[in-house]
């Protein structure tokens, strides 16, 4: 007999792998801790997305509609798994509220978390009202606000991007790129651009990851169509002078130092572990990796596996991963989930 | 700070004050030596754009800053001074007194064009080059190179007669020159004098003394030189606009 698949996560990855299942109709129960679905794009509130171009209300929107109206998952918002137990084929996990719901495998699609630009005070975050971070600015735009400098409402008339923000810093532990911001942050300069031709965009970076195909739309595009510049630094600190923000390092390219003025400085923040992933570790006695994301098992064969047998992983929960990437892994954690499930225990583990 | 480490910094940066007193302490004079900061303090917008519209300059925005220009680059080979990839950087974030500071070597590109076949980006950095040049000189910041009058010269001499006659271009260069001694010091026209002298057959030779007098025209030369012309003022008048010169002056 058939169980269903318990998804812990209702972002990209966790709305793909239900919506995968469900093509094939098996069933799912989704759980998401927040009161509505859709992850990080969602709930942070992203404009357009890298690299379609479509906003996210309108893409991952889509994907939660699909997930919502589809009679083969169960979604329970606003929910959390306390505990969780048996084995391959007959998992059994208490929620939140106290219910019981039984599973033949798992995934587990929890994300990251924000990197919290507070930890990196010499950047002024917290400090000063106008340094601001790359999901307040994708606010900004996806409210229809524009973009405007929060301490007076102005219309800034040069704005800088710091990239890997919490990322590929070893001050603060975290050795990896966050893979998506030079993307991320090349089409908010874009966007930023179209929005306010009067505004400069200068973006400081150590390197450009503007992998693969996004290096022409992106890379390219926001220089030769937009005039968007780029400034080989790793800005020091930021301060002001009392009227403008001051961005202090050295340009590395002409080896002087800078201390050049500017009306809004944007954090290009990284994708942290998310902070559950120790409870999570706990509960679904998965282990982590030396990062702190979700351990996958191996990289070549079911790509999903986790250290637990029958418990699987997808999306921004085991790294840095794009949204086409997170969704991807959804389907391919809903492949080697769904073995389990129907199955039961014996056929599977074998 | 030891006198000799003074030598490291730029002359323009080191400041003695005359008289100055900080907290009760007398800090004038020789002794005591300030160094100005070299810090980048601000950029000019406005300078990237007014490269782009002069001509050659148009795809000055797309440079990443790579190198393959300087390193392909026949002057840099003999002068490391020569650096395209730098001034083209410098214009791009608008560091307006650094690209000044090397306006006596920027006009040295020989148009080679081993830059523009390097760039994986299509700046064509020779172009890039020769705007730059130009905008130096429309900015005041260099006089007119001798080549610059020779050039001149010889355009306007094609544009008056649609014709070349080299007695008259090297004529009008002297007068050009001002000084009538000075283009004995551009070596490569001394060259080119003397290669036309023992080169040239006799009659060729009588020929050109001849053009001297009786100027020689193209028949049916004036439409096109009208057109010409108000091709030139025309473009001029958009550089010195795009530069936020008054429309006047020029060439
Ligand atoms: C500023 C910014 C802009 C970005 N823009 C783009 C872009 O344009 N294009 C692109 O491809 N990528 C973009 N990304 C990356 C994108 O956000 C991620 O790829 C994507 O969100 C990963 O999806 P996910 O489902 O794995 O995780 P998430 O989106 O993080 O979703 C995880 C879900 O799990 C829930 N959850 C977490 N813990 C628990 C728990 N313990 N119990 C129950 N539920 C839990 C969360 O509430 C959330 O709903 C951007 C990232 C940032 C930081
Ligand atoms: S994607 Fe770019 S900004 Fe983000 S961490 Fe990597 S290098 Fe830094
Ligand atoms: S064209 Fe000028 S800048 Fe380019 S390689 Fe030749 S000399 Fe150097
Ligand atoms: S080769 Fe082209 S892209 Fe590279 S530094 Fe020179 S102008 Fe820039």
């Amino acid at each position: 007999m058939s169980q269903p698949v318990l998804i812990v996560g209702g972002g990209p990855a966790g709305l793909s792998a239900a919506q995968a299942l469900a093509a094939v109709n098996q069933k799912s129960v989704l759980i998401e801790k927040e009161d509505r679905l859709g992850g990080a794009p969602i709930l942070s509130g992203y404009a357009k997305l890298v690299p379609s171009h479509e906003w996210a209300s309108d893409a991952i929107g889509g994907m939660v509609a699909r997930v919502e109206g589809n009679p083969h998952i169960e979604v329970r918002t606003g929910a959390t798994v306390k505990a969780f137990s048996g084995g391959p084929g007959d998992f059994v996990a208490t929620l939140s509220d106290g219910s019981k719901v039984e599973a033949g495998s798992a995934i587990l699609a929890t994300g990251f978390t924000h990197f919290d630009s507070v930890n990196k005070p010499e950047w002024g975050f917290g400090t000063y009202p106008d340094v601001v971070t790359t999901t307040q600015v994708e606010q900004m735009i996806s409210s229809g606000g524009g973009i405007k400098c929060p301490s007076d409402g102005r219309v800034p008339d040069r704005v800088a991007i710091l990239l890997c923000v919490g990322s590929r810093d070893r001050q603060i532990g975290r050795e990896w790129c966050s893979k998506i911001c030079c993307t991320v942050s090349a089409n908010i300069a874009m966007e930023i651009r179209e929005m306010s031709p009067e505004t400069n965009v200068y973006i400081y970076y150590m390197d450009i990851r503007t992998f693969g195909l996004y290096e022409g739309e992106y890379y390219w595009g926001s220089q030769e169509n937009h005039k968007v510049k780029y400034v080989k630094a790793r800005i020091a600190e930021v301060t002001s002078d009392g009227k403008r923000l001051l961005v202090k390092g050295e340009d590395t390219l002409v080896k002087r130092p800078i201390s050049i003025p500017f009306d809004m400085v944007v954090h290009a923040v990284g994708m942290d572990p998310n902070v559950d992933n120790m409870t999570l570790s706990a509960i679904f006695d998965v282990e982590l990796n030396r990062w702190g994301y979700v351990g996958r098992q191996n990289a070549y064969a079911t790509l999903a596996e986790t250290s637990r047998p029958g418990v699987f992983v997808a999306g921004a929960a085991s790294g840095p991963e794009t949204i086409d990437d997170s969704i991807a892994q959804g389907h391919a954690a809903a492949m080697a989930a769904m073995g389990f499930a129907m199955s039961g225990v014996k056929d599977a583990a074998e | 700070m030891p006198i000799h480490e003074k030598s490291l910094i730029r002359p323009e940066n080191l400041r003695e004050q005359d008289e100055l007193v900080i907290d009760g302490v007398d800090v004038s004079g020789h002794w005591s030596t300030f160094i100005e900061t070299r810090a980048v303090t601000d950029y000019n917008e406005a300078m990237q754009d007014e490269i782009a519209a002069l001509a050659g300059g148009e795809n000055i925005h797309r440079c990443w800053q790579c190198g393959s220009c300087t390193n392909a680059c026949t002057v840099h080979a003999v002068n490391p001074d020569f650096n395209p990839r730098y001034w083209i950087y410098l214009i791009r974030l608008g560091m307006e007194d650094e690209l000044v500071r090397d306006k006596d070597i920027i006009w040295q590109c020989v148009s080679c064009n081993k830059c523009t076949d390097a760039c994986p980006r299509d700046v064509v950095p020779e172009a890039v080059m020769k705007a730059t040049a130009h905008w130096l000189e429309l900015k005041g910041h260099v006089d007119k190179k001798p080549s610059t009058h020779f050039d001149e010269g010889f355009s306007a001499q094609v544009i008056e007669t649609g014709k070349i006659e080299d007695g008259l271009v090297v004529r009008d260069f002297f007068k050009r020159m001002g000084d009538p001694f000075r283009p004995f010091k551009e070596p490569y026209l001394v060259a080119m004098i003397t290669g036309i002298a023992k080169r040239a057959p006799i009659g060729y030779l009588l020929k050109m003394g001849l053009a001297l007098v009786v100027r020689p025209r193209t028949r049916g030369w004036a439409p096109a030189r009208k057109g010409i012309e108000e091709y030139i003022r025309e473009v001029d008048a958009k550089d010195r606009k795009a530069l936020g010169l008054p429309a006047e002056g020029g060439h």
